[in-house]
């Protein structure tokens, strides 16, 4: 009887260990792959970019940490350097509607024109690839090797702030660690603490 | 077109600009109202240390952030503009709240919070005022975020004190974690989990621990944090974030005890190597590899309903032995006196047992009720708390000076209750008789009776419904006997029969009443000092007078009218003067330590540790004034001359812990060994393995020493 119940806890405790890696993401490890729709509707699906750089980030228009980086246009510019070195840019914005509300597909598309941010794709998540990546702020951002492994999650940038004049005196560690990959460097801040609004997935 | 809207524009920035720079103590915003606030209550001095703070109103469901905000957010930053030679400390930051937000997890204030900061007056200073300018930034959120900040500044006199916000700072001060003494903790990674062993909290708490990381990029902190309580070590096991970006060597956190809002600071050293961020997990292993480390097993739980049915049984037993208690005694002598005179009318006589038992049933349920209650709303009780309350110890001496007086024949009750009142009672014997039972249960409950310890201790940890049906079989078995002489007429017949003897039984029970008056006393003593105790038998004296003036045959109406009087006029100096006394500071717990025969000292956490680490056994007896049985035995077996010499020779250290006041920490000890009341004895061997043995509460000299017997030396 006993055995029986440790082997129960240990299959249990299996399943439950299993069960957490599955969920969520993390550097070193395989990008979870994902088929989301774009703004324009047209399906975006992870796999298409293999062989290739790929940047995620968390967007979402009204929350000011997301504000600080695309009005004064820190955003807009580290997706052009990311574009420059042929790296795939994803904005995801994840929200409970996001899939199925156009006026949601429409506004972004108008800000995103509007900041002058130029992202490969803007890709809407009802809440599903924020969970697989564990995508907690606006912004967080991730950077997948060809491989399709994750070699960045993180912050923006070294000053967790809403204040767009620390932009200046910040590390902007997404160009840090694409300019690092590019050489043949490891990253050498895989992971940081990322900051912001909450992910507004749906309760 | 264009210039007009530049004007426009320009104009309401030139108005709007000079109100935000004329700042003030408060600055609303659309989702809180932010004050600067000053303590200094004996002014501010030359090289001493002085409070401000930021007093932060949200708006319904907003809220801003800890110093560690948690997955997602921004603590709150205070920059002062203060006089050269100031300097400002870091925000004492009260314990926050837990925000759940989806998958994700915030730390942080809602409602009302202070950031207080202790600010250093420099040496020299003699200004006669003091000028405070603060830059605040928050960020308040709800289900979006809002970034503020608001400039105030404020001039505060330096000799005068200020402390129109002294009930606002010290409320936060005691909603802010402080470091436990004595508590030591240590943490080492397992898996995907950090394992944490704190060592030295006072007891086990009912229920969650939170953990607060002050640790950012650490842990997931919306994981559920495993936890078992064994051995007085507090096991936790924190998820880690997956995304961890930190390998703190020293972890901090704030842990928080169900009824300990505030909680504690701790410092957690971590044994053994972090993995290395961002290495990718090792190959998958064998199930059994990877399967996290089990926790103890919970101390030995029998299935819950067995252990439910047993509390329940031991229960309805400690109930019934209740009857045999000393403090019950004279009241039960009342009811055996008012079934004697009831024994011709078997009809009256079980209605008034049932009303008897009503009583005593829902008395118990109502002050378990407020027990638990009270307990719920953090207050550190346990059973008999409210004997611990010196004014509550002098209301029952004044009622059983009442109920004594009345069986002396000095006055009637009938006189002294208003006519309606009286008659009303005189028609409904019932309700006497369910008065009488809950003045028994009044009287009962700090006689925690043999049997009964355990099962107090168990119910107290039960979920409500179930603890307060345990206390209704303890009523239940309490009022079993006189239930079952009301009930059986054979058994009634056993007593005697009325006659003229009854009017001499009733005089001679008033003096157990008075008896019961000299105990409480010594209790009120206890508590509150030889003062108070001596104003309290002064009013006992007056209230005699009243009863006495107001039973006395009177000629006329006048002369009845201006006895009254008298009486009313003489009680209610006696309490005017007597009041204050009650409310007076306790003497020190040292005090009545001190007096404390032969070789015991005071109980503390830190006393049966020392003791411990000299590889001493330790004796505890924990007491209280107002517990009957614990006097008897401290007088009896623990002060047997030859079981003394037994623990000189085992050099065991002899500790009381008085429960007789108020006492958080014994309250804590005591829920730890699942008990809610007094008396326990317990023995500790020097040997930590060996758990601790706690003996029944009728205690023996023959089994102190067969639990002596049975110590090991220290391994």
């Amino acid at each position: 009887m006993k055995k029986m119940t440790a082997a129960a806890a240990i299959l249990v405790a299996g399943l439950v260990t299993t069960g957490i890696a599955a969920a969520q993401a993390t550097v070193g490890q395989p990008a979870p792959a994902f088929t989301g729709v774009d703004t324009a509707g047209k399906p975006v699906s992870l796999d298409s970019y293999k062989g290739k750089y790929v940047v995620l980030e968390w967007v979402n228009p009204d929350c000011p940490f997301v504000k600080k980086h695309y009005d004064s246009g820190n955003m807009p510019a580290t997706q052009k350097h990311a574009a420059a070195k042929d790296v795939v840019w994803l904005s995801v914005s994840t929200s409970g509607n996001a899939t199925n509300d156009p006026k949601v597909a429409s506004s972004l598309n108008s800000w995103t024109k509007e900041k002058n941010a130029t992202p490969t794709a803007l890709v809407l998540d009802d809440g599903k690839i924020g969970h697989a990546y564990g995508a907690k702020t606006t912004p967080h951002m991730y950077l997948i090797d060809p491989a399709g492994k994750i070699v960045y999650a993180g912050a923006i940038d070294s000053k967790p702030s809403s204040n767009a004049a620390d932009i200046a005196g910040s590390t902007n560690y997404v160009i840090q660690a694409i300019d690092e990959v590019k050489a043949g460097k490891a990253v050498s801040k895989p992971i940081t603490q990322p900051y912001g609004c909450s992910v507004k997935y749906a309760s | 077109m264009t210039s007009l809207y530049k004007f426009a524009a320009a104009s309401l920035l030139f108005t709007f600009l000079p109100l935000a720079q004329a700042a003030g103590p408060v600055v609303v915003t659309d989702h809180v109202r932010g004050e600067l606030l000053v303590h200094a209550p004996e002014g501010i001095r030359p090289g001493k240390t002085l409070w401000l703070g930021l007093a932060i109103d949200h708006q319904p469901h907003w809220h801003t952030y800890w110093k560690n905000p948690g997955d997602s957010g921004l603590a709150t930053t205070l920059a002062w503009k203060l006089p050269a030679g100031f300097t400002a400390g870091e925000i004492a930051w009260p314990t926050p709240k837990k925000l759940p937000l989806g998958p994700l997890t915030n730390y942080g204030y809602e409602n009302r919070v202070l950031l207080p900061v202790p600010v250093q007056v420099p040496a020299g200073f003699a200004g006669q005022e003091l000028k405070i300018g603060l830059h605040a930034e928050w960020l308040v959120c709800k289900e979006i975020c809002l970034p503020e900040s608001g400039d105030f500044d404020i001039t505060v006199p330096a000799n005068a004190p200020v402390s129109a916000s002294g009930a606002l700072f010290s409320a936060t001060r005691a909603a802010t974690p402080v470091a436990l003494e004595g508590a030591t903790a240590t943490a080492r990674v397992d898996g995907k989990a950090i394992a944490v062993e704190v060592r030295g909290l006072a007891a086990a708490p009912q229920g969650d621990v939170q953990y607060f990381a002050e640790d950012i990029g650490v842990i997931d902190y919306a994981a559920r944090v495993d936890q078992q309580w064994a051995d007085g070590t507090l096991r936790l096991r924190v998820p880690l974030s997956p995304q961890r970006s930190e390998s703190p060597t020293v972890l901090k956190a704030v842990l928080v005890a169900p009824g300990q809002p505030a909680g504690w600071t701790v410092s957690i050293p971590v044994e053994g190597p972090w993995p290395a961020i961002g290495a990718a997990d090792p190959a998958p292993a064998p199930a059994a590899a990877v399967a996290p480390v089990p926790m103890p097993a919970a101390p030995a739980a029998p299935a819950a309903d067995t252990s439910f049915v047993l509390s329940l049984l031991f229960a309805f037993l400690g109930g019934a032995l209740l009857n045999l208690m000393p403090c019950v005694f004279p009241v039960l002598s009342l009811k055996i006196f008012s079934l004697v005179q009831h024994r011709e009318e078997r009809r009256k006589a079980v209605a008034g047992g049932m009303a008897y038992t009503a009583g005593v049933v829902l008395s118990f349920v109502a002050l378990a009720g407020l027990l638990l209650a009270l307990r719920a709303g953090g207050a550190e009780l346990g059973w008999g708390f409210q004997l611990q309350s010196p004014p509550v110890v002098a209301g029952l001496a004044a009622l059983f000076t009442l109920i004594g007086l009345n069986l002396a024949g000095v006055f009637e009750f009938g006189g002294v209750l208003p006519g309606a009142l009286g008659g009303y009672r005189a028609k409904n014997p019932l309700v006497d008789d369910a008065l009488s039972g809950a003045l028994a249960v009044a009287v009962a409950s700090p006689c925690t009776a043999p049997f009964m310890g355990a099962a107090l201790g168990v119910a107290l940890t039960e979920p409500a419904p179930q603890a307060l049906a345990i206390f209704a079989v303890l009523g239940l078995g309490m009022a079993a006997p006189y239930l079952l002489v009301a009930l059986v007429p054979a058994l009634g017949r056993l007593l005697p029969r009325p006659g003229a003897w009854m009017v001499r039984f009733k005089v001679l029970m008033a003096f157990p009443m008075f008896a019961t008056v000299v105990w409480l006393l010594w209790v009120l003593g206890q508590q509150t000092g030889i003062d108070a105790m001596a104003g309290m038998a002064g009013v006992l004296v007056a209230l005699a007078f009243a009863c006495w003036t107001i039973g006395a045959p009177a000629k006329s109406r006048g002369t009845k009218i201006a006895f009254a009087v008298a009486g009313g006029v003489v009680l209610a100096a006696a309490v005017h003067l007597a009041w204050p006394l009650l409310k007076a500071e306790p003497a020190g717990p040292a005090q009545a330590s001190a007096r404390s025969p032969g070789h015991w000292a005071p109980w503390s956490v830190e006393a049966v540790g020392q003791a411990r680490a000299a590889g001493k056994p330790v004796f505890i007896d924990f007491t209280a004034a107002w517990c009957i049985t614990c006097q008897f035995n401290k007088r009896t077996v623990l002060s047997d001359a030859q079981l003394l010499k037994d623990f000189g020779a085992r050099d065991v250290v002899l500790l009381r812990a008085d429960w007789t006041r108020r006492d958080p920490a014994i309250t804590r000890e005591l829920a730890q060994l699942g008990r809610s009341g007094v008396p326990v004895y317990v023995l500790l061997g020097p040997n930590h393995s060996q758990p601790p043995q706690v003996l029944s509460e009728v205690l023996t000299v023959e089994q102190v020493r067969t639990a002596l017997g049975r110590i090991r030396p220290a391994s």
